[in-house]
Order: structure tokens, then sequence, then C-alpha cells
């Protein structure tokens, strides 16, 4: 058997026409995260981007169909791999372990790694060969097109591709970008060192409150080392696998009050208010500085010392002292992967290649979104302290931008900027005076329209770098609409019927289905868009057959979906129901959500319901400073897609985009491809 | 063997007597024993919720 697959493998290897690529075409691919074709429109005119409409009017400008869901994970994966997540498995930014139904993160996570347990909760990580140690795991499926034009000898440059994290092997440079985690693992957790009380500090989600006094000038912990400290990655050497241990952890915690529990790698730093002047002095390992109330440091790296002399993890980090008096407030960004030591953390292939930037450009962010979105929304940075601190995100974007241009010689160059997507969910509210949470603002209410100005700048001075011959892309992977109204929609199957709560009494009060009676529950709602029926088989205590009454539940629940009305306005909540199964392309279509619901426009997932909470409210306002989304209906929020070549589709797609760049190069479209091309010569 | 009684549903204790003694367990006890420790095991090495919320919220989509 073995022998015959060999010939027939062989067979297909003769086959196949050689592909002779030339390496000296060039494409270069701008792709601006949340761009969107009407406010692209709408400011073109208005005169307001100058070298856009002189490439629109030279070339040509559509939208660009997104992913369904219109998700930047999704979204992105499509681009990557030419696929639909039934191909790439990307069905959301969180999926759920049937085994747990605890949400997990849908393009990466971690792969355990084998420790041995030497008792008293200390446990010993087992290295590799003993085992495999573990670590970071790009959970997308499917080749990226890089991938691909490397295999045809076409150099390639991928700087910042979302989902692509770690990033995958390739020869070429690539760096990785949403996806990458902060130093502790998470998505981005800022720390705020204050002695104002903040009520609600222990609902802060993204970032974590530290109590501090100021005694005699010198700024102190409340805990009992009086330490202010930095933290890090968990400690390697602490076993809190079992719930004993978390307990024995919890009572140390409780005695030591120190912040974290002990739980985490610590660097000690101290800081010096000056008597006179609001500044302070701050000493953090090696690097000395002082800051003037209102000042932002520039990086300074932080190293956590795993063990004496055998290693460090290695990360930068910035602060911002906010306020000297009355209260003392110091907020300090999500401590960074240091690009130029990443360590363990590959984030860039070669691996050598973060280290390189990092020696041409400075330190960067390497967080999957810089821009902190949760400061703002915990009113820890207000709008304007949020402002600046995109701004010297997009400051150090343009840097590696114009490095890049100037270093783009041949191949493919892919370039992501992420700033206009992450203000338009924190500005939208400034603009758009429907909005329940409108706040008037004379500079953030032109936030959004001046990033658009900052990037027709940026096409300008590409126009100028790469040349006519180079073909040359601007493209987004969805557009953006305002967030209205939150919809809990986990409560609207509770109200259905589809979900049976053990206590009704309780509804509200638990997170993660803590109160559902998994025995009478049909349906649930995990992650932005999607929604699974508690299968039997599949789901650890599913109750709905496979089969027939699989079917007939997904039809109703797709009948009642589409029916939903907010009573408040009389609208239609949801305008399309994907079954992934019916619509999706793919061997993994069957192993993502059962639905995926498209909100109309205006409306969006709540706030609690994706984490498996269950507000009394199906439908509430949004007046959180998060405004802007894109998670609805994807034919309300398509991409743009821009070119100094013909578009030849009357509705191209992300995918098709894909095929397109192959196509460039006279690379054929792989078989696991769903689109077409869409670019003429 | 169990402090207190636990109701299980007829057939399903029909069907648990059935495989108990097909894998080899000396009684359905030993083998409900077996299955619940399995679980509770999968349970505990499972992230803690806090854990879980602490990975998770930190995306800019949920609180």
């Amino acid at each position: 058997m073995r022998t015959l697959r060999a010939l027939v493998m062989g067979c297909l290897v003769l086959v196949a026409a050689p592909v002779e690529a030339d390496p000296a075409k060039k494409v270069f691919v701008l792709g601006v995260d949340g761009l969107d074709p009407d406010l692209i429109q709408s400011y073109m005119e208005q005169g307001l981007l100058p070298n856009i409409k002189k490439m629109v009017d030279k070339g040509h400008f559509k939208p660009l169909q997104t992913s369904m869901p219109p998700l930047s994970p999704v979204a992105w994966s499509t681009f990557i791999t030419g696929m639909d997540p039934g191909g790439h498995g990307v069905f959301d930014f969180i999926h759920r372990d049937p085994a747990t139904l605890f949400p997990t993160r849908a393009e990466s996570g971690v792969r355990p790694g084998e420790n041995v347990s030497v008792g008293e909760c200390k446990q010993f990580p087992l290295p590799w060969p003993l085992a495999d140690e573990g670590g970071p795991e790009n959970l997308r499926q499917g080749r990226a097109f890089w991938q691909i034009l490397e295999e045809h000898d076409i150099p390639t440059t991928v700087y910042r591709m979302p989902a692509n994290f770690p990033p995958v092997e390739s020869p070429g440079k690539s760096l990785s970008g949403m996806g990458t985690p902060d130093i502790r693992g998470t998505p981005g957790t800022f720390s705020f060192y204050t002695d104002r009380f903040i009520p609600d500090a222990s609902s802060f989600t993204g970032g974590e409150v530290y109590p501090v006094r100021v005694e005699e000038g010198h700024v102190r912990s409340t805990s009992k080392s009086k330490q202010v400290k930095l933290y890090g990655p968990q400690k390697p050497f602490l076993d809190l696998s079992t719930a004993e241990c978390r307990k024995k952890n919890e009572l140390e915690c409780k005695e030591s009050r120190e912040p974290e529990c002990g739980k985490l790698l610590e660097v000690p730093f101290d800081v010096y208010v000056d008597a006179d002047r609001p500044a302070a002095m701050f000493y953090v390992q090696d690097t000395e500085f002082v800051l003037q109330q209102g000042e932002w440091s520039d990086w300074v790296p932080i190293d956590f010392e795993v063990l004496p002399v055998l290693g460090s993890v290695s990360a930068i980090g910035r602060f911002y002292l906010k306020q000297v008096r009355p209260d003392f407030e110091l907020y300090v960004t999500p401590l960074q992967i240091n690009p130029d030591n990443p360590g363990a953390m590959q984030i860039s292939t070669p691996e050598s290649w973060s280290h390189e930037l990092c020696e041409e450009l400075g330190y960067f962010y390497t967080q999957e979104l810089a821009e902190d979105t949760k400061a703002l929304t915990h009113g820890v940075l207000n709008g304007h302290e949020f402002w600046d601190q995109t701004q010297f995100v997009f400051d150090e974007q343009k840097r590696a931008f114009e490095h890049m241009l100037q270093g783009f010689d041949e191949g493919l160059l892919f370039y992501y900027f992420s700033s206009i997507d992450q203000n338009s969910h924190m500005l939208w509210n400034y603009m758009d005076p429907e909005h329940p949470g409108f706040l008037e603002d004379r500079q953030l209410q032109r936030g959004i329209e001046s990033l658009y100005r900052d990037l027709d700048a940026l096409v300008g001075r590409a126009l100028e770098a790469v040349g006519k011959d180079t073909t040359f892309v601007i493209m987004s992977d969805h557009g953006f609409c305002p967030f209205y109204w939150q919809v809990n929609l986990n409560s609207w199957l509770v109200e259905k019927g589809y979900v049976t709560l053990l206590d009704p009494a309780k509804q509200g009060q638990t997170i993660l289905f803590g109160n559902v009676d998994w025995s009478r529950t049909k349906a649930y709602a995990v992650g932005l868009n999607g929604l699974y029926v508690n299968l039997r088989g599949r789901e650890r205590r599913g109750i709905v057959n496979q089969g027939r009454e699989h079917e007939e539940l997904l039809a109703q629940l797709e009948r009642d979906l589409l029916e939903m009305v907010d009573p408040r306005n009389e609208q239609q909540v949801v305008t399309l129901v994907v079954n992934s199964r019916r619509d999706l392309h793919g061997p993994l279509a069957g192993s993502g959500p059962d639905l995926i619901v498209g909100y109309n426009w205006g409306y969006r997932s709540s706030w609690k319901s994706p984490l498996g909470e269950f507000p009394k409210q199906v439908f509430e306002d949004n007046t959180q400073p998060w405004s802007g989304d894109h998670s609805v209906d994807h034919r309300h929020v398509p991409g743009v897609l821009i070119s100094n070549r013909p578009i030849t589709l009357e509705q191209p797609a992300l995918y098709d985009l894909t095929v397109a760049i192959l196509d460039e190069y006279g690379v054929p479209k792989p078989e696991e491809m769903i689109g077409e091309d869409c670019l003429g010569d | 063997m169990f402090g207190s009684k636990i109701k299980i549903d007829p057939d399903l204790l029909k069907k648990i007597k059935m495989y108990a003694k097909i894998a080899g367990y000396s009684s359905p006890e030993e083998f409900i024993t077996h299955a619940l420790e399995k679980e509770i095991a999968q349970l505990e090495e499972a992230d803690s919720e806090e854990e879980i919320k602490k990975k998770l919220q930190g995306l800019g989509y949920i609180s």
C-alpha cells in the first residue's frame, strides 16, 4: 500500500507543470485593519485623501467581501489561506473546549508542557528530549500564501500579519501580529499603581490595579514586603495544577497580601516623588529616569529572573506618570515580549529578524494590538491620553513602514497597520451624535478622520517608493459600523427555552455557564458570533442526538434568530445566520460553531454573553467607550480593495485576493483555495 | 461505598452494570468511582476560572 501511494505521489509530481515565478516582480500589499469603504468614499469626496484618490482615479476601488463572521482573526486567516473557516478552522476570537465547555482562544494557544511534581506544590518542567516542553501554538490550519510563494523562490517579507503567532515556518521574513501575547501570556494586561481607592478595580479586565502609599516621598506597596513590583509570566516551578495547591497558594497570598498571590515572576522597582515639583524619579533594574507629571517614558527593558545564572525572561514596558498629587497614579503598559531577545517566544522568522529590526528601529510594541483600549474602557487613561498612546504606536508603525519600503527590492511585501481599527472601536462615539455613548470633544471627534489622512500620506509615500511596475494593493479585513445596542444571546436562549438554568433566581450572577442545567439545555453561545448545539457525543453533557434531531434544531434556531426583534425599536436584530456545515467549505466546517449569527447594523453580541454569562436583559444600550464594531452580518461591513491593477471581479472577496497574489507570480491556485483571481494585468 | 445515596436513572444503571462487568470492574460502584475520579481530574487540570478570564478578557471585545 505504501509503495502504491509513493508511486501515485511520484506520478503527481511528474505531471505537475513547473511554474517559473519571477522574483523580480514586486507586489506590495498594505493591510489596514478596519479600513472602511464608506468612510474612504466620504473622506475622498471631501478632498481629504488626495493620494488615495489619485490611486483610485488611475486604478480601481471596490468593497472587499469579508468573512463570516467579519472578525479580524477569521478574516485575516481567510486572506492568509484563501479558505473560509471551514478550511482554516478559525471561526471567532473565542472557541470552546467541548470537553469542559470552557472558552479558549481561537487562533493561538499554549500546548502544555510536562512537569514533574516534586511535592509541596512545587514542580520541575521536564526538558526535551524527556518530554515535549510545550509552548505557544498557532491553531490556524492551511498553508499561508507566503509559504507557497517561498516554495517558488519568491522572497517574502510579512510584517505583523494577524493570526500568525507563532509565525508559521518560512524561509522568508515575518513578524507576528494579532495573537501575540504580552509577557504574561494574555492579550495585554496593563498595571496601574495608585493610592486612590478604585471601587470597581477587582472587576477590571485587561489590567490590574496595585494599591500603593507614598511614604515620605517613597512609593510603597500595601503588601507586607512594601515593595512595588512589575509582574511577568507565571513562576515555572510553582505547581498550581491541582485544587489543593491553588487553595494553599491563596492562603499564602492572604497572609502576605502580595499582589498576584506570588504566582508571577516579579521585578521590584522604586519610585521617589519630588517634594516640590510634580515629578518622580524611577529606578527599574539598571535604568534610571525622571518623569514629569503627564509624561511617558521611552521603552524600559525588564528582565525577570527564572533561575539565578541559568536564565531570565526579557520584557519591555513604558511608564506614564499620570498624576503625582493629590493622588499618585502611575500607568505601565502591558509588558511586551522583548523583540531584541524574545527567548522561547518566537515572534519572527527567521528567529533573529525581530532582533535585527530592534537594532535598526529600537524597541517596539510586540503585543498583538498595542492600542490600550482596556485602559480607556476602565478610565485609567482618558480619551486624550489614549489618543497619545495610540499615536505613539502609530509612529512606531510608520517608522517601520519607511524602513520596509526602503528595503523593498524584490518579491512580496505585506505591511499591517492596526491604528484605524483600534481607534474606530474607541472613538466612534465622538463622531456619532446618535450613539448612546456620544461624547463631545473637538479634537477626538476628528480622531478617525485624522488617521485616514495620515494613512493617505503613507500611501503617497508608498506610491513614490514602489514605482508603477509594482502591483500595489491596499486592503482591509473588514469595515466598521456603530455599536449602539448589545444582544445578550445566551439570555435570549434562556427566554426561548433553549437553555435551562439551574436556579433562575441567580440569573446574571455567574460566568462561564456556571448556572446552566446541561441536562435540559439544547444550545449555548460562545464567542462573539458562535452558537453551539449541546450535542450528544461531542459536548461533555450533550443531550441533542446527532442526525435528524440536530438538523431540526438548527433549522428551528435559524428561524427563531431571524425573527428576533428588539421590542424597544421594532428592529430586526439578526439579518443572517450561517449554518457552518451547510454554508462553509472544507474539512473543518463541522468543527466550529453550528451556527454563526450575523447581527443587524448597530447591534452586536453583548459584553457578557461571549464568555457564558446570562444577564437578565436580552437587549441593552452600549455606553462603553468601545463604541464602533464589526462583528455583525458581514454584508454590513465589507473591507476595502484598492489597486493600481484592474479589479476584474464584480464582488471580490478576501479569498479571491489570495489567489490573485499567487497569480501575480504565475503560481496556480492550490486545490484547497476557494477563490478566483480578482486582479487583471 | 457512597456516603450518601445518589439517584441514577434506571436505564443508565442498567448500562453501568453491564459495562462494569464487560470492562472487568469488581462492582458497578468501582466503575462509577473510577469514572468520576477521571472526570474530576480533567476538571482540576483545566485552568481555573480566574485564569481563563485573565487569558481572554484582555481582548477588547469582551469584558
